[in-house]
């Protein structure tokens, strides 16, 4: 199986670290891989978020994911945010940083959703560029994850996984490779999820993200909600198969159960790159 | 709509497709409003959508785009909502709804975090007079955003009995105090601590009362609290945290209050709020 490039630790299985959590997580330390933090969260505030973070970031390896770096974005680069990403990168001694393919906005707004790129040759130039520069300033290595999206632009002149096979290689980042998101992308656009799996770089993938969805019958909405359903834990199994076993990260963020509730489920994914270990051995 | 077969999908350069997507998206009215809007129309004509979005399986590109546009009110609501639970609580779910759709309106998020998205909320009320309620849920507001203000705000050391008792007696007149950089201190027209309670226990919001009430927020191990204040102890903690010298601000108290028992109630005060962590530091 590939490495990832940077050769950057297997850290097992880890969750998304809540607030709900922080009293169990600290009270009862359970035995977790790492913990994935939600950058924005952390970034202004010197209140209880941080202190809980600190002492976290003491006992656990910490990997950053953010949602504001807007890599697709025709406004200039926020260095001033950057700066602060930087700086907790390095106050909790982050493993890895990550963010989306995507854009959040222009003319000096944020919308704070995940808006949806045409895939096109001045879109990927574009991105490219940018995501050089970021990783320039950051003096790291950044790992950017697929996107769900629910609408496709005519004008795209290649398909999603080719834009971010090409990105990945013209960056030069990485990739944080979400099962969840190409299910649901690929429900809602019409296309074989293993098509899209096959085309990714595997030796360039940090790690795997999964997650719930909620199912409108019409299309798929990523709500992080819920239970990974078992054709995400197929598809799952198919991606360690086909881009290398990593270190996965199961994602709950609404609807919060307890944390039993979410490690047990993050748990399963262990015993999917188990048996794939065993089956390659 | 069906696709314009005159527009050039080369017409659509990256920067003109996102400030469409934006205009569509963050538009206070339905999809077809949204997709028709000056704003938008500017960028991409209403005519040419199926020149820029295909269709799904099962949606119209106007259903499709119509995704983002539902869930960017929803998302702004609840960001609001999670900073100004009482007011939610006061208007009820679907005033609240229609309150941050105006807000966001003349106050969209220009930060890279959504903490911030409320920083606006009670200058809106007041650029709002009309608005039903609008002094009161100023007041409110104000209340509220003190609360995550102090939420967030830099951990300060905290001023211990030990450290105020190391000063000598002649230093006393002359010294400062230096509240925490969570420490904040409201006066209303309104009082506002009854909302809060009634939303903190589930109960339902009284009707608002005009009555000038007194407020601090402040934070201990980092919990956040709010404590009511006399006319009296808002005037002594409004001089302590503006800087006025001890000797000064206590004289200043007492002789407000009933001369015998004056001082003894203003030190009885002062021994509260340094229990309570307000101040982080003395300076001789």
């Amino acid at each position: 199986m590939t490495r990832n490039l940077w050769h950057f630790k297997d850290l097992g299985t880890g969750v998304g670290l809540r607030a709900p959590h922080f009293g169990h997580i600290l009270g009862e330390k359970p035995e977790v891989g790492f913990f994935e933090i939600l950058t924005e969260n952390y970034l202004d505030t010197g209140g209880r978020p941080l202190y809980m973070l600190d002492q976290v970031a003491e006992r656990y390896p910490i990997v950053m994911h953010g949602v504001s770096m807007s890599v697709g974005s025709t406004d200039p680069l926020d260095f001033a945010y950057l700066a602060k990403v930087k700086a907790l990168a390095e106050r909790i001694k982050a493993q890895w940083v990550s963010d989306h393919i995507c854009w959040t906005g222009v003319a000096g707004r944020n919308t704070h959703d995940l808006l949806p790129l045409p895939y096109t040759d001045e879109a990927l130039r574009h991105t490219s560029a940018r995501v050089r520069a970021i990783q320039d300033f950051l003096e790291r290595p950044v790992a950017l994850e697929n996107p769900s999206t629910y609408l496709e632009f005519v004008p795209s002149s290649m398909t999603e996984w080719e834009f971010i096979a090409r990105l990945a290689e013209e960056a030069d980042c990485g990739l944080l490779f979400d099962v969840n998101n190409v299910y649901v992308s690929a429900f809602n656009h019409g296309f074989d999820p293993r098509t899209y799996i096959d085309a990714i770089p595997g030796k360039r993938v940090c790690h795997y993200h999964l997650a719930g969805h909620t199912h409108k019958g019409t299309h798929i909405l990523d709500t992080h909600s819920d239970f990974v359903v078992d054709p995400v834990w197929e598809l799952y199994g198919y991606t360690l198969r086909r881009l290398g076993s990593r270190a996965t990260l199961l994602e709950w963020d609404a609807d919060i159960p307890p944390f039993e509730v979410v490690h047990a489920e993050a748990l399963k994914a262990q015993a999917w790159r188990d048996k794939v270990v065993r089956r390659a051995a | 709509m069906r696709r314009d077969p005159n527009l050039r999908v080369e017409a659509f350069p990256l920067s003109t497709v996102q400030r469409w997507l934006q205009a569509v998206v963050v538009h206070p009215g339905d999809i077809m409003e949204a997709l028709t809007s000056s704003e938008a129309e500017m960028e991409v004509p209403s005519s040419g959508l199926a020149s820029l979005v295909k269709a799904s399986h099962s949606l119209t590109p106007e259903e499709r785009v119509d995704i983002y546009h539902g869930m960017y009110l929803l998302r702004m609501e609840e960001a609001l909502a999670s900073d100004y639970p009482a007011t939610k609580h006061f208007l009820g779910a679907q005033a609240f709804c229609d309150l941050a759709r105006d807000y966001v309106r003349r106050y969209p998020s220009r930060s890279y975090t959504l903490n911030r998205l409320g920083d606006h909320l009670p200058q809106f009320f007041l650029d709002e007079p009309g608005r039903r309620h609008a002094p009161f849920l100023h007041d409110l507001a104000s209340a509220e955003l003190a609360v995550s203000q102090a939420f967030d705000a830099e951990e300060s050391p905290k001023l211990t009995a030990e450290s105020l008792q190391a000063i000598p007696p002649q230093a006393w007149d002359s010294a400062t105090l230096q509240p925490t950089a969570a420490f904040r201190l409201l006066r209303s027209r309104y009082a506002v601590l009854p909302h809060l309670e009634a939303d903190k226990r589930g109960l339902p919001s009284p009707a608002p009362l005009r009555k000038a009430s007194f407020l601090v927020v402040y934070r201990r191990d980092y919990s956040v609290y709010r404590m009511g204040l006399t006319r009296g102890e808002f005037a002594l903690l409004d001089d302590l945290a503006g800087g006025v010298p001890l000797g000064q601000a206590v004289a200043r108290a007492a002789a407000r209050l009933k001369k015998t028992e004056g001082e003894k109630r203003v030190f009885a005060w002062f021994r509260t709020w340094v229990a309570e962590g307000m101040f982080s530091s003395v300076n001789p």
